[in-house]
């Protein structure tokens, strides 16, 4: 006969100990929660911050511009003051939608039934299979957040020529990292017609070190047989398909992808949340509570963030909502639902409660625009609930559109 | 629009607007800015070209613990063509755990004033 598994229960259940999971932590205690628990998988909290190395952190939650790592040390100290129970090198193996954690870790395997439950598991980088580029399987295709993790935290010399595929922030900061290291960086090619990363990257990252970006191109195939030997590229049309005679061989080494970041949501999907297909994470309404009673959402693992002080401010006003609920809170009651029209890619809320006033959207754009006027407008009546004229919406950056009328009705934000 | 050859194009990252920028040299050689919304723009696109800073940070090899690394950062901006001066200064550097967060590996980073500074805690 096995011994019966350990029980034990917790207030607010954070999962993740990066930027939005230690802020769920500390938001939970701030609202009454007397038994949280943090649980992280790595052996140090932080998450991806840690890695992190470059400045420009902080600069809305601490008002100051810090490294990744000084971010993450701030608010591991904030969270350390306080009575949370934090659990490192421990994973959360399954979650119901019972709101009851299956964990293990160095103290063994045991279940804890958890008054709500924060998901801030952060996202995963998309690969080379998630965007099959053809060729050979050799050694040297890397994920700019692997290499990152490589070179800052292990000291590993990951090449000595490379090419990035994609032009997301963190490809365009690893282009930077290399040629510290004295790795020639041969060029940084991105299919769409815009950057996806922070303009400010593209000049003191690439720019400044004379580092090539070739728009509306790709990686067609990758040569090479232990190791990566070369790499085709060629140029675009307009429906992101390869135009034929423009291929160019680069010789290189090592190839990055910064392609992408897919919310990390195994066990969302095991507690019957339901996903947007739009941002990869939870629906959610305006408490960041998911379709599933107790369970709520915040930073990566919920849509992706430019900026962790954003994840970590939805990770604060997730924590908080948690403790409320553990403690008893029901919104419950009618809500509406909110779409994404035009050139607004997502918004988010999904839902609100009917009634509500004052409520706040985030959203993206598709595509780069001037002058725009951004409207939140009932989906049938066609009021408009609010209206903002932004200089510039740029894919790159979330942005933030506020209503203050009640919502009486469905919903959709629209962008031109 | 005033006559000259463009010699750089860039956004303004001082305000959200993110005015289009081209700095222009005219026939005498002076430097002109276009595209600036307010007067920030001027001052901005021009110490762009003429004396760009950036702050730097990497990591160095940390010795006694377990942590391989310990990341760092210069506590100012320097001139942008000392950046690879001042990483050759810090490649040299071996800190000896236990190193705290904002302790000084290296002060006054060749006379730019800024130091170098462990941004994280290695114990």
């Amino acid at each position: 006969m096995s011994a019966a598994i350990p029980r034990q229960s917790c207030d607010v259940a954070v999962i993740g100990g990066g930027p939005a999971g230690l802020a769920a932590a500390l938001g939970a205690r701030r609202a009454g929660a007397s038994k949280v628990l943090l649980v992280e998988r790595e052996k140090a909290l932080g998450g991806i911050l840690n890695q992190c190395v470059h400045d420009g952190f902080g600069l809305f939650l601490y008002k100051e511009t810090i490294s990744g790592p000084e971010y993450a040390e701030r608010l591991i100290e904030d969270v350390v003051k306080e009575p949370i129970r934090v659990e490192t090198g421990a994973m959360v193996l399954d979650l119901s939608a019972e709101r009851v954690l299956r964990i293990n870790s160095r103290a063994g395997y045991r279940l804890v039934e958890a008054g709500a439950v924060v998901l801030a598991m952060g996202c995963r980088e998309r690969t080379r299979d998630q965007i099959e580029i053809p060729g050979t399987r050799p050694a040297g295709v890397l994920t700019a957040g692997s290499a990152q993790n490589l070179v800052n935290l292990q000291n590993l010399r990951i090449g000595r020529e490379a090419v990035i595929l994609g032009s997301g922030d963190i490809g365009l900061i690893m282009a930077r990292r290399l040629a510290f290291e004295g790795i020639a960086v041969k060029g940084v090619f991105e299919i769409l017609p815009w950057v996806s990363g922070l303009e400010r990257n593209v000049r003191q990252c690439l720019l400044d070190f004379g580092i090539p970006l070739e728009l509306r191109s790709t990686v067609v195939e990758i040569r090479g047989r232990d190791r990566v030997e070369s790499v085709v590229v060629a140029e675009v049309d307009e429906k992101l398909a390869p135009v034929a005679g423009t291929e160019r061989i680069i010789p290189c080494d090592t190839l990055l992808l910064s392609v992408g970041l897919i919310p990390e949501n195994e066990l969302a999907r095991r507690a019957g949340v339901e996903l947007s297909p739009l941002t990869g994470g939870a629906v959610v309404d305006e408490t960041l509570m998911t379709s599933t009673p107790g369970v709520f959402s915040c930073g990566n693992v919920l849509h992706i963030h430019d900026v962790a002080d954003w994840a970590s401010f939805e990770g604060f006003a997730a924590g908080e909502r948690a403790a409320r609920y553990a403690a008893g809170e029901r919104g419950g009651g009618e809500t509406v639902s909110v779409s994404a029209a035009s050139n607004v890619r997502y918004a988010l809320p999904q839902r609100v409660s009917r009634g509500l006033a004052g409520v706040e959207w985030s959203f993206r754009v598709r595509r780069p625009v001037r002058d725009a006027v951004v409207e939140v407008k009932g989906r049938t009546s066609g009021r408009v609930y609010a209206r903002r004229k932004f200089p510039r919406l740029l894919p790159s950056e979330l942005q933030k559109i506020k209503v203050g009328p009640a919502v009486e009705e469905d919903l959709e934000v629209v962008s031109p | 629009m005033s006559a000259g050859t463009v010699i750089d194009r860039l956004t303004c990252v001082l305000c959200p607007v993110g005015c289009a920028l081209a700095v222009l040299k005219d026939d005498a050689g002076e430097l002109q800015v276009e595209g600036n919304q307010c007067d920030k723009g001027v001052p901005f696109a021009l110490g762009e070209v003429l004396h760009p800073m950036r702050n730097l940070a990497t990591s160095v090899p940390v010795a006694g613990t377990a942590a391989r690394m310990v990341s760092v950062r210069l506590t100012a901006p320097v001139p942008r063509e000392l950046i690879f001066p001042i990483l050759a200064e810090i490649a040299r550097l071996r800190p000896q755990a236990p190193v705290r967060r904002g302790q000084v590996l290296l002060a006054n980073a060749l006379g730019t004033g800024a130091d170098v500074i462990a941004t994280r805690t290695v114990v």
